[in-house]
């Protein structure tokens, strides 16, 4: 199956997940607009290597992986069955499936946490130990300006971390847009600083920024070393589900939902001769099976109790 | 072989590193120069740049990367120079070390120490004393220990535990203060108070330097009829209540003393505690020592003046002793 035809099955699931996701929880953050950025970052590594996907958009990085569909659907609606049992944010996933958690709602701390994960896997070959696993993290445009944006990617330079920082850039930072905190032109220009390579590329063309990306993974794979790569992507919606976005032009709105990404990917896929009825097909199973998870999970009890784990603070 | 207390530390870091190729360590200054007031003093000759890591200065990024490192199979130890750069690292401590083995339902741990310099400090700078602040956040273990073997101890624990120790290391104790440590020693619970004096009459809980200077004043007050009895707290999370209820039932009286300042500092927790649940036991108002509520002054007789000291002490125990 071809690269393009496979993303779009994955993005089509990110929307239809993401739009049920907002409708039952009026604090989601929508992805809409950015599904081309998130697929296209996470797609075509292995199962061992970690992840460390930005806030907006984890869920299909995590499904790529063979995460449960119903479990993180669970994590939504508040059920026994989400993986963190109702305690980390609703967004976070299991460990198991080699993932850097949400365990914190602030932005940026996570960089250093994937960039540790990093460092555990270089201190394995550095001991001679056979290990080519890489990290690939993202974070948001408005993350680009905390402190630990330039201290994490600073050290992973300096120890050539087998690692990818990937910048999800939507060009707004809840209400603020990118011109009231970023004064220089490209984030990923700021990569000259550290001495690692840095790529802009289109974040609403998912082929084009998966080519850049794992052509960063390779140079992590062999010892080469940290890149920084931002993917010039626009959120549709607002910062939230319940978010009008009212500070932001409709003519602005307008011009980027005329690049939407799954309408482009849908219009190269029909130019390379896959039919109007395949293309509906995906669509309409993508829509079909989060309905019936969704279905599904909200018959099961609500997380009680027993999941608040007073006991369970310490590991022993 | 007798030790001070930071060749405890170092002894006991060495001794964890042999036996266990997880573990390294990451922090300024800690390879050829040997660590700031020597404490990773021969560790880069034995183990090398792979396990003794100098790192930029950057504290949010040498703590989270250790938390990731963690998460991931490894047991680093971070080494934050001095106690007045922790705020630094604050959100690493407290939002992603702190939270990770109970926000994933038990699947993933944090085994990182993170090790830091409180009290006075080398030539009056880096004094500060900032303990309190993380016994508040579940998750977290806080340790700060008094004595030369008791640190070491401590430190073999701390390197074995599967979650995230802050291990706060006193200056005034680290040439100070020394004992016999042997080379081959047992791991201490984390969690336990010791009673370093018994006494009848009042029982003085202290934590680093003021457990020392709590000693000084017990043996001053022995001409005055006054038995005193020193708890050295050890462990403010998880902290050891029962150790200093039981000395309470004996003598009826209690002083907190710690270096750090009086307000919020954790003798307000202790007194909580205390009132919570051993009322009952005393005759005699609480009583704490602490410092005053300015900024640490610089000038030699105003920190001295600063820092409680012995006679704060002393005069405590009167207070309590005259009610």
């Amino acid at each position: 199956m071809p690269r393009l035809l496979t993303m779009y099955r994955w993005m089509w699931l990110a929307r239809a997940l993401e739009r049920a996701c907002a409708e039952s929880n009026p604090r989601w953050f929508p992805i809409e607009g950015e599904e081309a950025a998130v697929v296209g970052t996470f797609y075509g590594l292995r199962p061992e290597d970690v992840i460390a996907p930005h806030y907006r958009g984890p869920f299909v990085t995590y499904l790529m992986r063979g995460v449960e569909l119903d479990r993180l659907v669970g994590q939504v609606l508040g059920k026994v069955n989400g993986y963190t049992r109702g305690r980390a944010a609703a967004f976070s996933g299991p460990v198991g499936f080699n993932l850097i958690p949400w365990v914190a709602a602030d932005l940026g701390t996570s960089l250093s946490v994937a960039t540790g994960a990093a460092l555990s896997i270089a201190y394995r070959r550095e001991s001679g130990q056979a290990d080519d696993r890489v990290v690939v993290v993202s974070f948001g445009d408005g993350t680009a300006n905390r402190g630990d944006f330039h201290e994490a990617i600073n050290l992973a330079a300096v120890w050539k971390l087998p690692i990818v920082y990937v910048c999800q850039n939507n060009q707004w930072a809840i209400s603020q847009p990118l011109n009231s905190y970023i004064a220089g032109p490209l984030i990923a220009e700021r990569a000259a600083g550290y001495g690692i390579p840095g790529t802009s590329t289109d974040g609403n063309d998912p082929v084009a920024l998966n080519d850049v990306v794992l052509a960063a993974v390779t140079r992590a794979r062999t010892g080469e070393g940290p890149s920084l790569i931002e993917a010039r992507t626009y959120r549709l919606t607002g910062h939230w589900a319940e978010d009008v976005a009212s500070y932001r032009s409709p003519d602005e709105v307008a011009i980027w939902q005329q690049r939407d990404p799954l309408a482009l990917a849908r219009g190269r896929l029909q130019e390379t001769g896959h039919s109007e009825a395949e293309l509906n097909e995906i669509e309409r199973t993508a829509v079909a099976d989060v309905a019936e998870a969704f279905r599904r999970v909200r018959e099961l009890p609500d997380v009680g109790d027993a999941e608040l784990g007073l006991d369970e603070v310490y590991a022993v | 072989m007798r030790r001070t207390y930071v060749e405890a530390i170092v002894a006991a870091i060495a001794a964890e590193m042999r036996s266990d190729d997880r573990v390294f360590m990451i922090g300024q200054d800690i390879g050829r120069f040997g660590g700031p007031m020597s404490g990773s003093k021969g560790l880069f000759e034995e183990f090398g740049p792979r396990r003794i890591r100098e790192a930029p200065i950057s504290e949010s990024a040498m703590v989270g990367s250790a938390i990731g490192a963690a998460m991931y199979g490894q047991r680093p130890i971070v080494e934050i120079s001095f106690g007045e750069f922790l705020p630094l690292a604050m959100s690493q401590i407290v939002l992603q070390a702190a939270n990770v083995h109970y926000m994933t339902a038990g699947e993933a741990s944090v085994p990182v120490v993170i090790r830091s310099r409180l009290g006075d400090g080398p030539y009056r700078g880096h004094p500060q004393s900032y303990e309190a602040w993380f016994p508040h956040v579940p998750g977290l273990k806080v340790v700060m220990p008094a004595m030369a073997r008791d640190a070491g101890r401590l430190m073999r624990a701390a390197i074995r535990d599967p979650n995230p120790v802050l291990f706060l290391e006193n200056m005034q104790c680290y040439h100070a203060v020394r004992e016999e440590v042997p080379d081959e020693d047992d791991p201490l619970p984390i969690g336990t108070a010791r009673v370093v004096r018994e006494g009848g009459s009042v029982t003085v809980v202290a934590t680093g330097w003021l457990v020392h200077r709590a000693l000084a004043a017990a043996e001053r007050l022995v001409s005055d009829g006054i038995s005193v009895e020193v708890i050295d707290v050890r462990c403010l999370a998880p902290l050891d209540l029962a150790t200093i209820v039981r000395s309470l039932r004996k003598t009826s009286h209690l002083v907190i003393a710690h270096e750090a300042w009086k307000v919020g500092g954790f003798g307000a927790e202790i007194s909580a505690q205390i009132a919570e649940t051993a009322l009952d036991a005393l005759d005699a108002p609480i009583a704490r020592v602490g410092a005053p509520g300015i900024p640490v002054p610089s000038a030699r007789p105003l920190r001295e003046r600063f820092i409680p000291n012995e006679d704060d002490v002393i005069a405590a125990i009167h207070k309590v002793m005259a009610y």
